[in-house]
């Protein structure tokens, strides 16, 4: 899904790390946005609704929507649209409106 | 708590030209933009711009968006990245999240820039993961480099909508289709020409009705609407995509400006609510202006004009007003009223005068045209003067200009003086076919891409059609390419005898074919195979 060649752009060449996303390793480059590089791995299922579990992609990619929200790093409803990815990141489908772990701080 | 003389909130065409302006001035500014790199939407935006050249034509979105960092930084303005206004406080307190820290910034004037969201369509299965904002679809492959799909439905014949799906055809992503559920193209015509050519069917009163999919989008039900907006039974059919574009409208982003107490009004041309406003874009707080999509959607052209007056207005309220601030003021409102001054400003004129700005300035002349004077002429009227006699003479452009759009850099890039526009930017080229030598230096200056060149003097009976080509693989000389007609149907084979593209083209080629002189007239467009 990756663009490799635009007859307007260039996509300067980025630096390759991988994670994990319900357990499983994905790569992308750092810095993108996460849901990009999940959609570029071929995930675009983020989180399950909250009433009715329904699958929930990104919709705005602008930091307005709210519905790419995920559990990154044990934190929920992280708007992975606008949230740089880094490398060894843990990545969760988000069930509902996610548990927030205290006594983390 | 810090202090700034003019806060901007949002760092897109119209908060960094409100920015750039104000500094000008002598006004200290700080952006605060909630993106990782400043520019908002013209850091996706591929296509070259129209208007005049002091609204940036013909140069792309995505070259802009350097240009007006550049000047707001030669200028000492300040650009907080990837940070959050949360709160617009009394007496111009802002409340700042900038990653883990969070500013409070003391503003003596704040101009609202921030922009607007993508507006949602209600049909079943509209959560599905793959159904996406155009805008989300632009910034994920124009941006990111991601593709968002391999073959996609476009929802909405806007501009929004042929100028994205002509994105996606650079990408390298199918275009299944484009329904629009009214009965005409609300986008340009020449971007929609562009589209068509390439072979992605726009079909009129037609909607989504269904997203087909369990965990994402498998398929789209499109069916016709009658003229009461109702799906017509029997006229449903499913297409096989994978993804579903929504380019169904914006609405303004007016939280700040409801939440610090502006009068609000919801003006249903101007996309939904917003602040009251007058011309010189305060509104009814003072010291607090608002411009660009935040006070009316309207187009990237006119929210770099709207930001540079409400700009020079709030440092002039700050440093008091000078003739020069003044007078550039002036320029800058006749600049916003020529530019709505065509057709396509019939809605935005509308708007504005709810608000109320058109018993307060001379934004809106006697002249402008109403919406239905946008067809401005029909594709024989337009090269009725392209006759056999002239065609017999040597080469000629072919304007395929059919509406009153504001743009104009055709007039400036033809040598000959052959092409004029003698009524503003909002009228229609005219080309004097006896001056014009057919050397095609409109071609790929033209934002339209609506310009050829035909030769029917080439050899016997065969004629050179030069056309602009943005598409991958570029064909290469000696090349035997399908020639298309404006529809995007196979006309059949023609010899690529020559490609030109130089970096003063910025990246649009220009495909010279040879082709059977009867096809010098119907051929526009060519399909290249990837093999």
């Amino acid at each position: 899904m990756r663009i490799k060649e635009h007859p307007i752009l260039t996509f300067p060449p980025g630096h390759k790390v991988t994670f994990t996303c319900d357990g499983r390793e994905v790569e992308g480059y750092e810095g993108e946005p996460i849901a990009a590089a999940l959609h570029a791995a071929g995930i675009k299922v983020l989180r399950r609704s909250t009433r009715h579990n329904r699958p929930r992609g990104f919709f705005c990619a602008n930091g307005k929507c709210a519905s790419c929200l995920m559990v990154v790093d044990g934190v929920p409803n992280v708007m992975t649209c606008v949230t740089p990815l880094r490398a060894g990141m843990v990545v969760e489908t988000q069930r509902g409106k996610g548990v927030v772990r205290h006594g983390t701080d | 708590m810090e202090r700034t003389e003019i806060a901007v909130i949002g760092g897109g065409p119209a908060g960094l030209s409100a920015a750039v302006a104000a500094a000008s001035l002598g006004a200290q500014v700080i952006v605060i933009d909630d993106g990782a790199r400043p520019g908002g939407q013209l850091i996706k935006q591929t296509h070259r711009f129209f208007g005049a050249r002091s609204h940036y034509s013909g140069t792309r979105g995505i070259d802009i968006a350097p240009l007006l960092v550049q000047q707001a930084q030669a200028g000492g303005v300040k650009i907080w990245s990837n940070a959050t206004v949360i709160g617009l406080y009394e007496a111009n307190l802002l409340g700042i999240w900038q990653g883990e820290t969070f500013h409070e910034l003391q503003a003596g004037c704040v101009i609202v820039a921030t922009g607007a969201a993508e507006n949602m369509l209600s049909f079943p299965g509209n959560d599905l993961p793959g159904v996406y904002g155009a805008g989300a679809v632009q910034t994920l492959m124009n941006v990111h480099g991601v593709r968002p799909g391999r073959r996609v439905l476009m929802v909405g014949a806007g501009n929004i909508g042929v100028i994205v799906s002509y994105q996606l055809l650079q990408a390298g992503v199918e275009v299944a289709a484009i329904v629009e559920a009214l009965p005409y193209v609300g986008g340009y015509q020449v971007h929609a020409a562009k589209v068509q050519r390439a072979g992605v069917p726009i079909l009129l009163r037609h909607t989504v009705v269904e997203a087909l999919g369990d965990e994402e989008v498998t398929g789209a039900v499109i069916a016709q609407l009658d003229d009461a907006w109702c799906v017509v039974d029997g006229t449903q059919r499913t297409l096989e995509v994978d993804t579903i574009c929504l380019a169904v409208g914006l609405t303004p982003l007016s939280e700040l400006l409801w939440q610090a107490g502006c009068q609000m009004r919801y003006v249903p041309a101007l996309g939904g609510h917003v602040a009251v406003h007058d011309e010189r874009m305060e509104t009814t707080l003072p010291g607090v202006y608002v411009a660009g999509d935040a006070s009316g959607i309207e187009e990237a052209s006119t929210a770099m004009l709207e930001g540079r007056l409400a700009g020079l207005a709030a440092a002039m309220r700050l440093h008091g007003e000078t003739a020069e601030g003044l007078r550039r003021l002036r320029e800058t409102q006749e600049e916003l009223a020529a530019f709505r001054g065509g057709p396509y400003g019939a809605k935005v004129r509308e708007g504005k005068e709810e608000l109320g700005l058109s018993r307060q300035c001379a934004l809106f002349p006697a002249s402008a045209m109403p919406l239905e004077a946008r067809a401005g002429t029909t594709l024989e009227a337009a090269l009725a003067s392209i006759t056999p006699e002239r065609l017999a003479r040597g080469p000629v452009a072919v304007i395929e200009c059919l509406e009153r759009i504001p743009c104009n850099p055709c007039v400036e890039a033809c040598r000959q003086g052959a092409i004029t526009m003698p009524g503003g930017i909002n009228e229609l080229p005219q080309l004097d076919v006896e001056r014009c030598t057919g050397c095609g230096v409109c071609i790929h200056q033209c934002p339209g891409l609506a310009i050829f060149v035909v030769d029917a003097t080439y050899a016997p009976g065969e004629a050179l059609v030069s056309l602009p080509y943005e598409f991958l693989p570029r064909p290469q000389q000696g090349d035997t390419v399908v020639a298309l007609d404006r529809q995007g149907g196979k006309i059949g084979p023609a010899r690529v005898v020559r490609v030109r593209q130089t970096p003063q083209m910025d990246r649009t080629a220009v495909v010279t074919l040879a082709v059977p002189v009867e096809w010098a007239m119907l051929v526009r467009g060519l399909e290249h195979s990837r093999c």
